[in-house]
């Protein structure tokens, strides 16, 4: 009874932290935005939050209409790194494949060429599309040990103050590997 | 023919703000060095024995830039745009990489992606120190596929036979000393 009791006691209070102790949350004191992150085999994963407002100001500049770009800049955009550090081999992954939970739920993922799709209209300029593109989080990548890594926006099609737990996953020669960060709030 | 449009004192006024405007910009989004992870010195050896695809583009001054002229020298060549942060983290590293290396047979080839000679001018009056290597112009992006880049920075180092030995995908400290010895390596080979 005694060891049931043991077990127990690991399982519902020690468990979870010890799980939770490889996320790590910090605010930024000067614009407030959080970044959640948390390395995991050798490779490091953060999400940092970006305002509606912000992602609109950056894709303005670059040429697109508010009215354009209000699709995606109310779509929960986060900053994305991913960085093999030292993991066991070359890291290959899909972005496009990873598991977004709503409430447990999965929640799918538009992927970049959908969002160009989207966002390519007869107005819509070449060079803002372009900027487009190449300013969102790589839909695929191959990361050797060392220091690869991307930064990259990347949206998740949520509306603002919605909260997700997010897994990434690669693998490494066919060997799957994932990190997960929870209990992730979209900017308002 | 570079220094001929950075002497065009017709556009200083402008440059300066629309300096000003980008710099104010990248503040605004949030993309904070303290956010950052710091950058590495550590490039991939390309173990396939791959030539560089062809890249033939305009530069600063309109002029045609072909990697085949180079052949014989070593080629940095870095793919990047202005408004992606770790391309202007390591910038001015890649400068003073250029100034190290420039009298010993070291080109460096900057792929601008997707942007207009104007802004990458009023860049290039951010960073420190500023970049006198040449820089080049792909508005439609259409080098990535054949390079292989998926994301930016992406950085190749090129032999002098023209193959691909070093590869590194994302910013880099390209002054770091590791970094130096490796590229000077390839001038003796």
């Amino acid at each position: 009874m005694i060891k049931i009791i043991k077990i127990g006691f690991f399982t519902f209070f020690c468990l979870p932290y010890i799980v939770m102790a490889q996320q790590n949350i910090h605010t930024n004191s000067a614009s407030s935005a959080k970044t959640w992150e948390t390395h995991v085999d050798g490779v490091h994963f953060s999400l940092t939050q970006i305002l509606p407002e912000q992602v609109q100001a950056f894709y303005v500049n670059r040429g697109f209409t508010l009215d354009q770009i209000e699709p995606y800049s109310s779509s929960c955009v986060y900053m994305s790194v991913l960085r093999n550090d030292n993991a066991p081999g070359t890291i290959h992954f899909i972005s496009n494949n990873w598991s977004v939970l709503v409430d447990g739920q999965s929640h799918s993922l538009v992927s970049v060429e959908q969002w160009v799709q989207r966002l390519t209209t007869n107005n819509t300029k070449k060079s803002s599309l372009v900027a487009f593109r190449w300013a969102q989080f790589p839909p695929e990548q191959e990361y050797e040990p060392g220091g690869d890594w991307n930064q990259g926006m990347f949206s998740i099609g949520l509306d603002a103050s919605a909260q997700f737990d997010i897994i990434a996953q690669w693998d490494i020669e066919g060997k799957k590997y994932e990190a997960k960060l929870q209990g992730v709030q979209c900017a308002k | 023919m570079r220094q001929n449009y950075r002497e065009c004192s017709v556009r200083n006024n402008y440059n300066i703000q629309a300096s000003l405007i980008i710099t104010l910009l990248m503040v605004s989004i949030n993309i904070n060095a303290a956010d950052l992870p710091p950058l590495t010195h550590e490039l991939t050896s390309v173990n396939k024995r791959l030539a560089a695809p062809e890249l033939r583009l305009q530069n600063m001054d309109e002029e045609i830039v072909d990697i085949k002229d180079f052949k014989g020298k070593v080629v940095v060549v870095n793919f990047w745009a202005t408004w992606c942060p770790p391309c202007r983290r390591e910038m001015g590293s890649l400068e003073r990489l250029y100034q190290a290396t420039k009298d010993k047979n070291v080109e460096i080839l900057a792929v601008n992606i997707g942007e207009d000679i104007d802004t990458v001018f009023s860049f290039m009056g951010t960073v420190e120190p500023s970049p006198d290597f040449e820089m080049i112009f792909d508005p439609d992006a259409a080098s990535m596929d054949s390079w292989k880049v998926r994301g930016l920075p992406t950085t190749y180092i090129i032999n002098p036979e023209g193959i691909i030995v070093y590869r590194a995908i994302g910013g880099r400290e390209f002054d770091h000393p590791e970094i130096l010895k490796k590229v000077l390596a390839l001038t003796k080979q």
